[in-house]
């Protein structure tokens, strides 16, 4: 490792670990509006890093990523309406649950690659939408469920079912995904990954069963997905058919893209990002989509390595130029 | 109503489905085969052509011009997106042209809801193709017919176009090569920008076709955009007969699915697309992917 990538490193250890103090000591001074803002800009978070595995790491398209959100919230929202579990269990068992099912759409959108896969994962999707609009008894159709409760479990997670203590839950599941995923990437797990990503043929020839890989990280992203719709549903209360629709499968995608795909952290960035933005315009002007479009477009047209990629490019050529003057 | 009689209605229905989206599904198909895009913006270019359609209509009170005039404008305005746009996105990744229509359909979706407000807007149908017609004695209504007898003469005009018209035999060997049409002395930026232009005009003929039957609403372009890509990929994306069989299929599934299982029609079609899939990953008439 050449010096100027192990300072980069550094510093971008140290910066991270200052978010984490930031985003931990957060509810000390937010306003309780704010602090419903950053959970979900949180849960967002982890539903984008989830994408990035796929889209980022191995680049498969996934157009279908609401999918493993929505079946997240309504298993976590079914769980807790219905059986009584308490909230941690009710969200791991979503998530398992979610990650479960993701082998099987992984299975079955590997057969195809390329814009294919994208329109199966989509496919997928779509049927789930479908599903959940008419499988009334289970899903309550076009109203969705309602009234999710945070049921406190028996050993004292109580905490959990509080603004902040939600918040902190939700923190946690991020930080604990993110190192997951980085634990991921960085093996050699990850580096066959990267392999279907740059060039799949040549990483069949070299004996690897790149579809088993492929279905691997579908059902990863998948469970992961899961999580963070599982950690939705009882955060806002209700789980509904928008959270399968596509709007949001696009959503997503874009929050990955905007943010920097392929970084882990760039897709979180990008979440937050898109919340501050829909957020703040909407707060302004009625037509937010709109400039969200255009600011969108721009980001494809001139920063194709999103916001994280901007931020390590100046903090790089930064020391680059520092480098030389020395 | 005797079995027959409500076979020949469904049927005509179906047809006249499949017409639409037949229009939508074409020009997806047609841009696609030239340059590889998906173009996610399409089901906002067939709601903006409802509406671009819905204000003609009114301007010049008369139907005629409006279904001449819509696709013209957004024909055009899709041109010049890819003349300032898209064009500089050629050496990119596929996944930037997925990005960039997405961002587009945000802005003329919302776009759309500014200039012509949240309510859908009626578009009557010319008093000529108002009324019904008696079919095995049922009431039929002459718009579905219409919108059959305009689906059949688009598919032969497009297929006469792509294989007798000198523009439509330089579409084909762009599709089927750009490297060498370009050495070849086509120019093929001009055939792209042309293409994109088409294709935008055949989606807006298929949304101001649509809007008599289904009224010019903020919510078209989300439904329809979903059931283009269905319709393309079960075809084979590219291929022009593809698209064609496609939309047949799609158009008698979601006419009888409607009548037979409604509980199930929504779903009816991902499974289609589904098998279809499975067991051709490439569409029924698409290369392998």
């Amino acid at each position: 490792m050449s010096r100027s990538t192990r300072v980069k490193t550094t510093t971008g250890m140290a910066a991270l670990v200052v978010a984490l103090v930031v985003l931990v000591l957060a509810p000390l001074g937010l306003p309780p509006f704010a602090m419903t803002l950053l959970t979900e800009a949180v849960i967002l978070g982890l539903f984008a890093m989830s994408l990035d595995l796929m889209f980022g790491y191995t680049r498969l398209v996934s157009f279908g990523h609401a999918a493993a959100y929505g079946l997240g919230a309504y298993a976590c929202g079914w769980m807790l309406l219905n059986t009584g579990m308490p909230l941690l269990f009710a969200v791991f068992a979503a998530a398992l649950l979610t990650g479960a099912v993701g082998i099987g759409v992984g299975w079955m959108c590997t057969l195809a690659t390329g814009v294919s896969f994208s329109m199966l994962t989509l496919a997928f999707a779509q049927l789930l939408y479908a599903i959940s609009f008419k499988w009334t008894s289970v899903t309550g159709g076009s109203d969705g469920l309602a009234g999710i409760p945070r049921t406190v479990g028996p050993f004292g997670f109580a905490a959990l079912s509080s603004k902040a203590g939600f918040y902190y839950l939700a923190l946690a599941c991020l930080v604990g995904g993110f190192l997951v995923c980085r634990a991921l990437v960085r093996s050699p797990f990850g580096a066959v990954l990267r392999g279907i990503r740059e060039n799949e043929a040549k990483t069949t020839a070299l004996g690897y069963n790149t579809r088993l890989y492929k279905i691997a990280v579908v059902a990863i992203a998948y469970g992961l997905g899961g999580l963070a719709g599982a950690l939705y549903a009882p955060f806002a209360g209700f789980a509904n058919t928008e959270l399968l629709f596509w709007l949001l499968s696009g959503q997503v995608l874009i929050m990955v893209i905007v943010g920097g795909a392929g970084t882990l952290i760039g897709p979180v960035l990008g979440a937050a990002f898109f919340m501050l933005m829909e957020h703040q315009l909407s707060a302004w002007t009625e037509a937010w989509a709109l400039y969200f479009g255009l600011i969108f477009i721009a980001f494809v047209l001139f920063a194709p390595q999103g916001i994280w990629g901007l931020a390590t490019g100046l903090a790089g050529g930064r020391l680059r130029s520092a480098e030389q003057r020395h | 109503m005797s079995t027959l009689a409500l076979l020949l209605t469904q049927t005509v229905n179906a047809l006249s489905q499949s017409a639409l989206l037949f229009f939508l599904g074409v020009g997806l198909t047609l841009i696609f085969g030239l340059m590889r895009i998906v173009n996610f913006a399409h089901g906002a270019l067939y709601m903006l052509g409802a509406f671009v359609g819905y204000s003609l209509t009114h301007w010049t009170g008369n139907y005629w011009l409006a279904l001449a005039g819509a696709p013209v404008v957004v024909g055009l305005f899709g041109a010049a997106f890819e003349l300032t746009i898209l064009r500089r996105l050629y050496r990119r990744d596929a996944h930037a042209f997925l990005m960039v229509t997405f961002g587009l359909a945000l802005v003329v979706g919302e776009a759309v809801r500014l200039t012509w407000g949240p309510d859908a807007l009626q578009v009557p149908a010319p008093p000529a193709l108002a009324g019904v017609v008696f079919m095995l004695d049922e009431p039929f209504p002459v718009y579905r017919l219409f919108l059959v007898a305009t689906g059949v003469v688009v598919a032969i005009a497009i297929w006469q176009f792509l294989e007798r018209a000198r523009l439509g035999l330089l579409i084909r060997a762009t599709s089927q090569n750009a490297d060498m049409a370009n050495a070849l002395g086509v120019d093929v930026k001009l055939i792209r920008s042309c293409v994109f232009g088409i294709g935008c005009g055949l989606a807006a003929l298929g949304g101001v076709l649509a809007a008599p039957l289904v009224t010019a609403s903020n919510g078209m372009a989300g439904t329809v955009i979903i059931d283009a890509f269905v319709i393309v990929i079960i075809g084979g994306m590219g291929s022009f007969l593809g698209s064609l069989i496609g939309a047949l299929l799609i158009g008698f599934v979601q006419v009888f699915g409607n009548y037979y299982a409604p509980d199930f029609s929504l779903a009816f079609m991902y499974l289609v697309m589904l098998a279809v899939l499975v067991m051709r990953p490439g569409g029924l008439l698409g290369k392998e992917a």
